[in-house]
């Protein structure tokens, strides 16, 4: 009747099977977290988060949870809101809770229907196409700044040769 | 029991603790008299009393679980009972990492009660309850399971270089009951708990009253003689 309190939280609980889970970092959904946040494991976030996110492996946002700063993941899995910058070395998998307002940088992203991104995507995937034709942009502008200024080149090219002369 | 030593060769010096006896100080005098070996015997309470302070001296480490409240043996691989000199004898020794606050070492675990605190882990970032109260358990050498609503269990397993902090914020607060969230979990190599009133601090079963307290991990601190089936 008059339910103190457990003071053993579990304690004594054994795994059925024996096997570690992956999930090492939980923030709860009443835990609010300040400051830069890093970990080597998997962090799961149901609370709030006030400072940058970091981690290696899986980042998983819970719906109701929130990131205000800017997030780093080896793989994200994003039903919350991250008010701030995702960047994935993997995957970004957003549902349809999902509200991102920052730009999201990864090699392969999903997104549900109904999931809002208010920013920039960028993939890793499109880089060297990105790279190819940023280089193409840049000849064709080269070459027309030589067409449109071709005695002022040779005039530089002259006056060289005068001073070499003159040494 | 000690019939059972005997005949496994096993013989020294026994010492009777009291309540305000200092080992770490015993000790220290048995190492300069020749004593290679210290073995414990009696419950976690025994167990905690003893390592709480002898755990930076350089010395080998044995645990006879004798009587109730033995949950540590367990963790260690040890049976209750005359059983456990089988285990001392075959000497399986491990380093073992430890739990150290306020100048004091902790084991197997650290709780604090339902408390209106502020944890700071790593110098890097606080934790705090939007509700208010929090209640914190700090594993070392148990392993801590978290039951989810579908069934499904979180297994985290200390001896990774971390301790791991469960916290439990507190949900509703009622006469009679609390009703506490599901725990969140982390791993940290050092974490400081700071209270506006005086809280509860309770180290491997032995409570004191603090407002600060640091708690940092000690690698390797303890060598000791384990059982095979350790859970660690």
């Amino acid at each position: 009747m008059f339910q103190k309190p457990s003071s053993d939280i579990a304690l004594s609980q054994r795994s059925s099977d024996g096997t570690p889970d992956d999930v090492e970092t939980v923030v709860g959904p009443s835990v609010h977290v300040q400051g830069d946040f890093a970990s080597e494991g998997n962090i799961l976030v149901k609370g709030s988060v006030s400072g940058n996110v970091k981690t290696s492996r899986l980042l998983t946002v819970e719906e109701g949870a929130s990131i205000m700063a800017n997030v780093k993941a080896g793989e994200a899995l994003v039903s919350g809101q991250i008010h701030g910058n995702v960047t994935a070395s993997t995957t970004v998998e957003l549902t349809a809770s999902a509200r991102i307002v920052g730009d999201i940088k990864c090699a392969n992203l999903v997104v549900e229907a109904g999931a809002l991104i208010y920013g920039k995507v960028a993939m890793v995937g499109l880089k060297d196409l990105v790279g190819e034709k940023s280089e193409k942009k840049r000849t064709s502008r080269r070459k027309k700044t030589r067409t449109s200024l071709p005695s002022e080149a040779h005039d530089d090219v002259s006056s060289e040769e005068d001073n070499m002369g003159d040494v | 029991m000690e019939t059972r030593l005997t005949d496994f060769g096993i013989a020294g010096k026994i010492i009777r603790l009291q309540h305000f006896t200092n080992t770490q100080a015993i000790i220290e005098e048995e190492i300069a008299r020749g004593a290679t070996a210290i073995v414990i015997v009696g419950n976690d309470k025994t167990f905690g009393h003893v390592l709480s302070r002898a755990a930076s001296s350089s010395i080998l480490f044995g645990f006879l679980p004798v009587g109730q409240d033995n949950s540590i043996a367990s963790v260690l691989g040890i049976p209750v009972g005359v059983e456990s000199c089988d285990v001392l004898s075959r000497r399986r020794k491990v380093d073992l990492d430890v739990g150290w606050f306020n100048n004091r070492y902790f084991v197997s675990q650290l709780h604090i009660p339902l408390a209106d605190i502020t944890i700071q882990y790593d110098e890097k970032f606080s934790v705090s309850s939007k509700n208010g109260g929090l209640e914190l358990v700090v594993c070392n050498l148990q392993p801590f399971v978290w039951k989810e609503r579908g069934g499904k269990e979180y297994v985290v397993h200390p001896q990774d270089g971390k301790l791991e902090a469960f916290l439990r914020p507190l949900l509703h607060k009622r006469l009679f009951s609390h009703k506490f969230e599901e725990p969140s979990i982390f791993p940290f190599e050092e974490m400081i708990v700071t209270g506006t009133k005086p809280f509860v601090v309770s180290a491997d079963g032995k409570e004191s009253k603090e407002t600060k307290i640091t708690i940092r991990l000690a690698k390797n601190r303890i060598r000791m003689v384990v059982g095979k089936t350790r859970q660690f």
